[in-house]
């Protein structure tokens, strides 16, 4: 068995995953804390006013992180979901669950910070062009898996349900990615992308990047805590748990 | 293909025993259109430019209505199980079981929205093209509304669950086939948007009823 | 051929077909013109109707723009920069980022008289940020080649 094989069967023990996963949370706590702190002082008190725009554009460091993350922690969803069905494998199911909330509350980070920029700059707080569209449905099938989630009282059940679902929704990503290039929406194609130089200078883009590793690393971070949580919830009948609980 | 002739026979034989699930979402359309009619009051002269769309978020809802029972009652007397025991292709079934489902209530819906157009005062000229994205629509509804019946039919009474889970999938229908009655009623061509309906369907009728078989999996399961 | 794999050659026919009908009619639509957004073009050449709520828009012409003395009235001129451009009146606020060359979406009615009665006016921004030094540098050198 490859190195990869082998991690990967691994990963289908919770009591695996929780043991290693505590330096982890630490590491990408801290790291999300600073790199968010420099990143947004840096962008919103040092980076240089845009030549049209002036100062409100400064909501790209929060709005554009969020907006790439709330896309990819669906896309996130739906290979947990695919996992789940595959390999019944616990921990991708409780991915799913502890993802869907945070990827909401990321998505409705995006919506707001982009009403709010839309205002100053479109002369609209909201648009129904497909970009914005598309964002909100990817808003509403988060609040879908969680609703099948809580609906659902077999915990194994519920998890292959919404693992279903999160499949079925990817269908949405695309849509939201490439809305922007397939019809003229008033939402201005992607500032930053991994083929081609950036479309702002590095005063602007370097305060990006550090916010968006921030980003990255604090959701990382929630979502560590979050399955530890999810783990030791499931496990509690475990006697490893009631070990592990006994020591702390 | 014999499955998908008897499967289709025994689903119209059942609806027609069964009229009253037929019924419901047509009256309940039918209702909706008069409520929205008397709710506007005077000002319905007014209502041309809104009503394309009003009709069209009316006949999704009764669509979604129908489609939510939609395996309930095989779900009940273990007709799901003989379905997903009888080793034949699952997804032909569910295309059957669906095409059936979709000749008793879109099909019928579609029918009646010439004069549902004609009660909310849709221009004259928009009224085909309102039947024709709704004879494209209304089976992409169907569709994509059984992956949610599918997911919710073990639930009690899982009727709001599945709108919720629906309704967003619905979305990017609902554009293009209001899109479509609103091009048409103000004159410009509604070709490009009925093409769209068109590809949402064509993608619908190809993964839908494969996400339908592995949802019904799922909560047949216990 | 057994019956299960009877069932695996249907389904893989059926995807495949299903698929290919998406992608022709997804490349057929492309060709059409489906954002109910009439650039200067189809103002200029009468192909937009008259009278009827549409989306136009265009980029604002340089040296066009012209306010009411009172009120919040405002009329300009969008413009493709290819030969067809046509007048647009609004009274209202306008956004932050119009101005002269910026590209603008409006919703409104064409009048007789060719005239664009917009009821709202909102401004597309381009995914290019830059401080202003550099855009007057950009300006300078594109100036004078």
């Amino acid at each position: 068995m490859g190195r990869f094989t082998t991690w990967f069967y691994r990963m289908g023990s919770p009591r695996w995953f929780f043991d290693l996963s505590r330096p982890w949370l630490v590491g990408f706590l801290v790291a999300g804390i600073v790199l968010l702190t420099v990143g947004t002082v840096w962008g919103l008190g040092f980076a240089p006013p845009d030549y049209q725009q002036g100062d409100s554009y400064r909501i790209i460091y929060i709005h554009v992180p969020s907006a790439h993350l709330a896309e990819a922690l669906y896309v996130a969803m739906g290979v947990a979901g695919i996992v789940v069905l595959v390999w019944r494998m616990k921990l991708a199911d409780m991915f799913i669950a502890v993802t869907a909330p945070v990827g909401m509350a990321i998505t409705g980070i995006a919506l707001l910070t982009g009403a709010i920029w839309g205002r100053p700059t479109w002369g609209a707080w909201w648009v129904w062009d497909a970009r914005t569209t598309s964002v909100l449905v990817l808003f509403f099938l988060y609040v879908g898996i969680m609703a099948l989630r809580q609906a659902i009282p077999r915990a194994d059940q519920a998890g292959r349900a919404a693992a279903v679902l999160a499949i079925v929704g990817t269908v949405n990503v695309p849509i939201i990615k490439y809305s922007v290039d397939w019809w003229l929406t008033l939402h201005q194609p992607a500032s930053i992308t991994f083929t081609a130089a950036p479309a702002m200078p590095p005063s602007m883009w370097v305060p990006l990047l550090v916010n968006f590793l921030g980003f990255y690393s604090l959701v990382a971070a929630f979502l560590v805590a979050g399955l530890r949580n999810e783990v030791l919830r499931r496990e509690a009948d475990a006697q490893w748990v009631r070990d592990w609980v006994g020591r702390s | 293909m014999n499955i998908a002739v008897a499967q289709v026979r025994r689903d119209f034989l059942v609806a027609f025993h069964a009229r009253a699930d037929a019924v419901h979402p047509v009256a309940f359309f039918a209702l909706t259109v008069v409520l929205f009619g008397l709710g506007m009051g005077p000002e319905r002269h007014a209502m041309g430019a809104l009503a394309p769309g009003m009709v069209w978020v009316l006949a999704l809802l009764a669509t979604m209505m129908a489609t939510e029972g939609l395996f309930r009652r095989d779900f009940e007397d273990g007709t799901l199980e003989q379905l997903l025991l009888h080793g034949r292709p699952l997804f032909v079934a569910v295309l059957a079981k669906l095409f059936a489902h979709w000749c008793v209530t879109g099909l019928i819906l579609t029918a009646l929205s010439p004069l549902a157009g004609l009660m909310l005062q849709v221009p004259p000229e928009g009224l085909p093209v309102l039947a024709a994205s709704l004879a494209l629509g209304t089976p992409a509804l169907t569709l994509i509304g059984a992956i949610a019946a599918a997911l919710t039919v073990g639930l009690g009474r899982g009727g709001v669950l599945a709108a919720v889970i629906a309704l967003p999938l619905f979305v990017p229908v609902l554009i293009f086939g209001a899109g479509a009655s609103l091009s048409a009623a103000s004159g410009a061509s509604p070709a490009g948007e009925l093409l769209m309906l068109g590809a949402l369907l064509a993608a619908a009728l190809t993964l839908a009823p494969f996400a339908v078989g592995l949802a019904l999996r799922v909560s047949q399961e216990y | 051929m057994n019956r299960v794999r009877r069932g695996r050659l249907t389904a893989a026919v059926f995807l495949l077909a299903g698929t290919a009908a998406t992608v022709a009619l997804v490349l057929v639509v492309l060709n059409e013109n489906i954002n109910a957004f009439h650039p200067p073009e189809r103002i200029v050449n009468g192909t937009a109707p008259v009278g009827v709520t549409i989306r136009a828009g265009g980029m604002v012409m340089p040296g066009s723009v012209s306010r009411d003395a009172e009120g919040l009235g405002v009329s300009f001129v969008l413009s493709d920069f290819q030969g067809s451009d046509f007048p647009v009146r609004f009274v209202g606020i306008l956004p932050d980022l119009f101005r002269e060359g910026q590209g603008i979406l409006a919703t409104g009615q064409l009048d007789a008289s060719g005239t664009f009665m917009a009821h709202e006016v909102l401004a597309k921004h381009d995914e290019n940020y830059m401080p202003p030094e550099i855009a007057d540098l950009a300006a300078h050198q594109s100036a004078d080649p």
